[in-house]
């Protein structure tokens, strides 16, 4: 676009060839450089500092003496002197213009130029070259007044670094000191000055804490205008003194600040690339750390941009992202209508476009937009009229490869919301994806649509698009049965069962991702990045260090390295892997191996975190601690949770409160502390949605919780009322897989109601849904219940009861957590007990090592009720095998647990982990 | 209301004043409300009304129950006394600067003065630095352009203007000349509550300067603001009330107040023309056309505001008077933004839009912040079938003022002409919030619902409703209304509708193919609820009309 054009030139590129001609001209210098690495190190910060964009204003002349400084070791002081002297010694339109044809000699190509020895020969074509050609061609475009303003702006330039006599701060000060009295008249100044100070806060912070944004505080002095309308959240006074005391000397007082600078001709913005490549890298830092980027300081700097540079539209996309992600709902609509309406969807996105259409505008990409939009905020029914529509336009315009974007945004809403609203719109709306008739089912229609979708991404070699498509196959594999399309003819060979082998399948077509993306880079990501990181490196505390030669080279080394590391394999396919993984891990929770799933979370959490969302990374950490809670009790799981919380401090929504819910849920049900227990679950019910069809998975969860509750209470007709209606939302909704969990609980109701006989069609339901659902570890425990109830029934089905324990026993053993292994175990000691051809006098082992392991197993859980039964069934057999000291033992234990589950205690030492 | 002669004899002073200070467009502003007083005619000769004359048409044709003159009850104004100036013969400095000043050059007016101490001269002094810095920025505003747009210029006089007439305002060594200057320094410098207040003390000791009182109705931007300010009971406060009140789109309000000023402003064009602004936001095109042939008889160079007459013209499909009016305001100021205006509505209005883009164009490069330019290019480029440069139009309009909802509505049009309505919707909406009782508004967002993408016909039928309930003039709407709910199969609510409809069509004397259609259902409505004598009447009627039903019947 208009990136050719808007190579202006201003002071900093002037200083810029002036090193360059340093570079180029060695000879002149009086002390040449002593290495030639250290000639080299001097090139490579020439082109980082037209490469960077760490930055959207071009540095000041203070910055590159320091930067100087740090580079140039022995040479840094000639260096700036020789720079600074040049550059001020430019003091009439005429050294301009000399100084623009000595520039052009630096240029090889020209045989007029006598070549000195040690001389560089720029290319023309190379990058250094063509910067300098587009200075030289810049220069020679201006008009006059272009000239004048660009020499009065050099005078501005170098006027502060020159005056350094006196130190920047008070020079300003002194200028200003005769008006303060009358600045302290108008008292909405003050309240100026303390937002100044709030916002100058809020950048310090943000740079000590991200690094990413090193945000220039001289960029203070133009915003300092904008700061009016920024809310002060806390007590700005406290903050405000704080600061003064802290001495640093970018910070200048805001007071003089509003008074007397006068802003123009000062800043300047970087070259259009430059500019763009920073928004694209703030653009992803806002996706991956969600809420986390201080809103207000982006956002400062957003509408500087905007104001120095109106027509650049991208600005409005990066407010619409900042405010998506702040959860400004209105904010982020205005700002996306605004944005495609401005530059109609064509400026700063990388689609591929199609071929003969090249300027034509590209609305689809803003419905596409929108439709995420209205998903983010849980609005599934516009999401969803939006997104068809976008289908349309992009049928319309033949753009395939939005309408393979679109398709699978519309594969990943249908299958997150509940599907019983998508079939309400899929099946009035007219669209021609989803014109299959109501004759299909929902989850039919959704396997159509990913089929379609993938089948499109393929054939438009969107790799990253097949890479998620296939990723969202998976998912939908792990949780569907597959059945015939059409549901005539013989369906005799139908059977009823997910499909393990293809999740697998899809995962790794997902993983082929890695080996296909090398033929894509983009050069302006690379390049840009490469040079941003250099420069940052700079700023490292080694790079302070006296600069021998050795380390110097080693340092060089590193810094290459360093970047060849974080630009070879694009984020954005590093994220698609890092999610592979992740729903692996859940994959393997699903069917119920804990190994594997804790196995596939820890490869995520230790390899992808890098390039991953921070909400990702703090799901994985959520499972991590889930596993650490169920296998090693809550304490250990407490004091994770606490190093978790404290990583993710911002994250909105976060994953991290609802496990703390879950676990504090858990644990008040094991101690018995059932008032708490439902103060937590109704917390839980909170935090979801009001919106029909959003937030499932939460409010299963919260009603879930709510049905065991009172069932520990013992209400069991209400605990089985609540159960009842959560199985038919389920159902339903299409959550099929969560039913098992559901009938499971039923059973465990009627077993504990002593209604065993009731319980029994639950139980089998139950197993048959895990069964059909390969739910491996749930369907043990769905046959421990079973064998439970049988026992109930009597002693003469205690063998019955003990052949299914010791069938799922392996399966239970092997994966389940602390409590199920500890139920297993005791149930089995009592099939042995009430088995009227066991005796223990002959094998007390057989019964007394598995309560054993039981009790400890429950101990460190506290789980009072169940541990209390396990010594209970302990002290009988002591006693019945005349061991008293042992039976006393175990009977003090069963005392202990009893008074615990009958009184239970307030305080908890556990809960001021938290 | 002061009496005539009191007003008059202000009004002179005032003159005399506002020019010695070089602040001209408000004496010119003064001049013409001074001429625009009612003379007695037995003293005066004809020569003297010649500026007034045909105006008493208007009145008569608009004010058939004659307003009292008396002030509403409760009223009283003050009387500001009419301020004393420090030095009654001007320096001969001072004269010098004002003729540097008059010949535009500033600078050099501004250096005169450097020496002199007393108020006016410190006013002009200021004056004229803040009119060279103006005049330096919109030098640079087109040196600076960028290729990413214009980087901001600014004004460099203003911070050591601010510096200093903070100094003297704390020092009560200014006189509310300067206080109208350092309220446009705060301005500019972005302190708007600060300029608000030194503005308000500027027109409470000198009501007679308009161009403070329009200043701070700038800084008025919600009915809130304005009611918080303190202003004494000028009678000059009723002109900004009066502004006000149009400018935050309460066209009643005030038209009223302009009605009740014409009491003693009885021939000030101003007004009328203000007046005609406001009937034009209400749409009643025909009184707008009247006040601006009586405007352009009394005032044939006038340019102000001439644009509206013009769109006036364009809504009527005036040809030959729209060209009329435009080679008028074209031999009058061709670089005037009006003028292009015009000519672009006419160029428009004879289909040639290429043409018509090509002035509102220049309209925008003599004045970038021109609202109705935006907009009206829009209209064009939607005509042109270019719907992205037309949304990029519309946008900027929209941007400049987020309240214009023609550029809104603009912007919904533009997008369901893409065939994307859910997401014209938005726009819609945001055009309807701020023109509830438009009821074309109502209706294009009603046809938005119904579109076969998005079918949903309740929001349909709740949006025609709101049509139906504020005037819609084409009668859309009912008839929608009926169509939808017998869609729905409520038979009921169609019948009523039907009904409505038919009465409307009745009153208005209309006939057609919806006539037909009403006559149809509603005899076929009746005869299942087996009231047959009510459908034979409607069947009866429906013979009258030619045509396949007749024959069905």
């Amino acid at each position: 676009m208009a990136a050719a054009s808007a190579f202006a030139i201003t002071p900093h590129k002037v200083s810029v060839c002036v090193l360059l001609q340093m570079y180029a001209l060695p000879t002149q210098a009086t002390p040449p450089f002593s290495s030639v690495s250290q000639h080299n190190r001097l090139g490579l910060y020439i082109l980082s500092l037209t490469k960077s964009y760490d930055d959207i204003l071009e540095p000041k002349l203070e910055d590159l003496i320091s930067q100087l400084r740090e580079i140039g070791g022995s040479l840094g002081p000639w260096l700036i002197d020789h720079l600074t002297s040049r550059v001020s010694s430019l003091s009439s339109p005429d050294d301009l213009f000399t100084f623009f044809s000595e520039m052009r000699g630096i240029l090889g190509g020209s045989d007029s130029v006598v070549i000195e020895d040690n001389q560089v020969i720029l290319d023309p074509n190379s990058i250094l070259g063509m910067f300098l050609r587009r200075c030289v061609l810049a220069f020679n475009v201006l008009s006059f007044e272009g000239v004048c303003h660009l020499l009065t702006n050099i005078g501005i330039y170098c006027k502060e670094v020159l005056s350094n006599c006196m130190p920047y701060e008070l020079h300003r000060l002194d200028g200003s000191s005769n008006d303060l009295e009358s600045l302290s008249e108008c008292e909405n100044m003050d309240l100026e000055n303390f937002v100044f100070g709030k916002v100058n806060e809020e950048i310090e912070e943000r740079k000590e804490a991200t690094e990413r944004v090193s945000f220039h505080l001289h960029a203070t002095q133009a915003i300092c205008g904008l700061v009016e309308d920024v809310e002060v959240v806390t007590d700005p006074r406290s903050k405000h003194h704080d600061k003064g005391t802290e001495d640093c000397p970018h910070v200048h007082r805001p007071g003089t600040e509003s008074q007397d600078v006068d802003p123009y001709g000062e800043v300047f913005l970087r070259t259009n690339w430059q500019v763009q490549g920073y928004l694209t890298e703030q653009a992803d830092a806002i996706e991956k750390h969600g809420g986390s980027v201080s809103f207000n300081t982006f956002e400062l700097i957003l509408r500087q941009i905007k104001k120095l540079a109106p027509e650049l539209h991208r600005v409005h996309y990066l407010h619409y992202l900042n405010s998506l992600y702040h959860d400004d709902y209105f904010a982020a609509v205005e700002n996306l209508h605004c944005y495609f309406d401005y530059s109609a969807g064509i400026e700063g996105f990388d689609f591929v476009p199609p071929s003969g259409s090249n300027n034509s505008a590209r609305y689809e990409i803003a419905l596409l937009c929108l439709g995420m939009m209205h998903f983010y905020f849980g609005h599934p029914k516009q999401a969803l009229l939006v997104l068809t529509e976008a289908v349309r336009i992009s049928q319309v315009q033949s753009n395939d490869s939005c309408l393979a974007y679109t398709l699978a945004a519309i594969c990943n809403l249908s299958s997150e919301i509940g599907s019983s609203i998508t079939a309400g719109i899929l099946g009035t709306s007219y669209s021609p994806v989803t014109s299959m008739g109501s004759s299909v089912s929902v989850a039919q229609q959704l396997f159509v649509l990913l089929k379609e979708s993938l089948k499109r991404a393929e054939s438009l070699k969107l790799k990253r698009l097949v890479a998620s498509n296939h990723l969202a196959m998976a998912k939908f594999d792990l949780m569907h049965v597959q059945r015939p399309l059409l549901s005539f003819g013989p369906k005799a060979s139908m059977r009823l069962k997910t499909c393990p082998v293809n999740v697998c399948k899809e995962l790794r077509l997902c993983s082929h991702l890695i080996s296909e993306f090398a033929s894509e880079t983009s050069t302006v990501a690379t390049d840009g990045a490469f040079s941003t990181a250099w420069l940052k490196n700079l700023t490292k505390p080694m790079g302070s260090l006296v600069l021998t030669q050795e380390n110097e080279s080693g340092e060089n080394f590193h810094a290459l390295q360093f970047c060849a590391q974080s630009s070879s394999i694009p984020r954005s396919v590093l994220q698609i892997l890092g999610s592979s993984y992740l729903l692996r891990a859940s994959a393997w929770e699903t069917y119920g191996s804990a190994p594997l799933a804790r196995i596939n979370a820890l490869v995520y959490a230790t390899c992808f975190t890098d390039s991953s969302s921070s909400s990702d990374t703090a799901l994985v950490h959520a499972k991590l601690i889930q596993h650490l809670a169920a296998f090693q009790g809550y304490k250990e799981a407490f004091s994770a949770l606490k190093v978790a919380e404290e990583r993710f401090l911002s994250v909105s929504r976060s994953v991290l409160l609802v496990l703390k819910l879950q676990l504090l849920h858990e644990r008040a049900l094991h101690r018995a502390h059932l008032k708490l227990a439902q103060q937590v679950c109704d917390e839980l019910g909170v935090l979801a949605s009001s919106v029909m069809g959003v937030d499932m998975e939460l409010k299963r969860e919260a009603s879930l919780r709510h049905a065991r509750t009172l069932l520990a209470a013992k209400q069991f007709s209400e605990a089985a009322a609540v159960a009842h209606s959560l199985f038919c939302m389920c159902y339903k909704f299409n959550m099929q897989v969560e039913n098992a969990t559901i009938l499971l609980l039923l059973a465990e109701i009627h077993k504990k109601s002593g209604n065993a006989v009731l319980g029994l069609p639950y139980a089998l339901a139950s197993l048959s849904f895990c069964q059909s659902f390969n739910l491996d570890l749930l369907k043990a425990s769905a046959t421990l219940t079973l064998a439970e109830l049988w026992l109930s029934l009597g002693s003469n089905h205690a063998k019955r009861a003990l052949t299914l324990i010791h069938g799922a026993l392996p399966m239970i053993l092997g994966h389940g957590g602390l409590e199920l292994r500890a139920r297993a175990r005791i149930a089995e000691s009592k099939c042995y007990l009430s088995d009227p051809s066991y005796s223990v006098f002959e094998d007390s082992e057989v019964v007394l090592d598995p309560l054993r392991q039981a009790s400890d197993e429950l101990q460190v859980l506290e789980y009072h009720e169940l541990a209390a039964e396990g010594f209970y069934l302990m002290a009988i057999i002591f006693d019945k095998l005349g061991k008293l000291e042992e039976r006393e033992e175990a009977a003090a234990s069963f005392k202990k647990h009893v008074m615990a589950l009958e009184n239970p205690q307030d305080e908890d030492p556990l809960l001021n982990l938290l | 209301m002061s009496s005539r002669e009191s007003c008059r004899s202000e009004l002179r002073t005032a003159i005399r004043q506002l020019n010695d200070r070089c602040l001209y467009s408000a004496s010119k502003w003064a001049a013409e409300q001074l001429v625009g007083i009612e003379q007695d005619p037995a003293k005066f000769t004809p020569s003297n009304t010649r500026f007034q004359r045909g105006s008493s048409s208007i009145r008569r044709r608009f004010h058939t129950n004659d307003v009292t003159s008396t002030p509403p009850a409760g009223v009283s104004y003050v009387s500001t006394p009419v301020m004393e100036e420090d030095e009654v013969v001007d320096g001969d400095f001072y004269l010098l600067a004002k003729s540097y000043f008059d010949c535009r050059e500033y600078r050099r007016a501004a250096h005169v003065l450097q020496d002199q101490t007393g108020k006016k001269a410190t006013f002009l002094r200021c004056y004229a630095l803040y009119l060279a810095g103006e005049k330096r920025k919109e030098e640079e505003m087109i040196e600076l352009e960028g290729p990413l747009g214009k980087s901001d210029a600014v004004n460099r006089e203003v911070a050591s203007l601010e510096r200093e007439l903070s100094i003297l305002r704390k020092n009560g060594i200014i006189d509310p000349f300067g206080l109208y200057l350092y309220g446009l320094v705060l301005i500019e410098k972005g302190n708007q509550n600060l300029a608000r207040t030194v503005l308000m003390e500027s027109v409470n000791s000198y009501p007679w300067n308009w161009s403070a009182w329009s200043e701070l109705q700038s800084l008025c931007t919600t009915i809130e603001i304005l009611n918080s300010l303190t202003l004494s009971n000028h009678w000059m406060k009723e002109f900004f009330l009066a502004s006000a009140y149009q400018e935050l789109r309460m066209h009643n309000e005030s038209l009223t107040k302009y009605e009740h000023l014409q009491n003693t402003f009885s021939f000030s064009n101003y007004i009328r023309a203000q007046i005609a602004k406001a009937q034009y936001c209400l749409r009643e095109f025909e009184q707008v056309e009247v006040i601006f042939e009586e405007l352009l008889r009394n005032d044939p160079y006038r340019v102000e505001d001439v644009d509206m007459y013009s769109n006036v013209l364009y809504a009527k499909e005036c040809f030959s008077a729209l060209s009329y009016l435009a080679h008028r305001v074209f031999m009058t100021d061709k670089y005037r933004p009006e003028s292009c205006c015009i000519i672009g509505n006419y160029y428009s209005l004879k289909g040639q839009h290429e043409k018509s883009v090509l002035y509102f164009r220049r309209a925008l490069k003599l004045n970038k912040n021109y609202l109705s330019a935006w907009t009206l290019m829009g209209h064009e480029y939607v005509e042109m079938k270019n719907t992205p440069a037309a949304i990029d139009a519309y946008r900027r309009a929209v941007d400049i003022n987020p309240r214009d909802y023609r550029a809104w509505y603009g912007l919904g049009q533009a997008y369901e002409m893409m065939g994307m309505p859910f997401y014209a919707l938005h726009y819609f909406k945001k055009s309807v919030f701020l023109q509830s009782n438009d009821s074309r508004l109502w209706i294009a967002m009603a046809q938005c619902y119904e579109t076969d993408q998005l079918h949903m016909l309740e929001e349909a039928i709740k949006c025609y409703r709101r049509a139906a309930s504020c005037n819609d003039r084409e009668a859309i709407a009912l008839h929608q209304l009926a169509k939808l709910h017998a869609e729905l199969g409520r038979s009921e609510e169609a019948a009523l509708y039907y009904k409505k409809d038919l009465e409307r069509m009745e009153a208005e004397e209309r006939e057609g193919p919806n006539m037909v259609e009403a006559l149809l259902f509603l005899a076929q409505h009746c005869r299942e609820q087996k009231r047959f004598e009510e459908a034979e009447v409607y069947c009866t009627r429906l013979l009258d009309y030619t045509g396949p039903v007749s024959s069905m019947i």
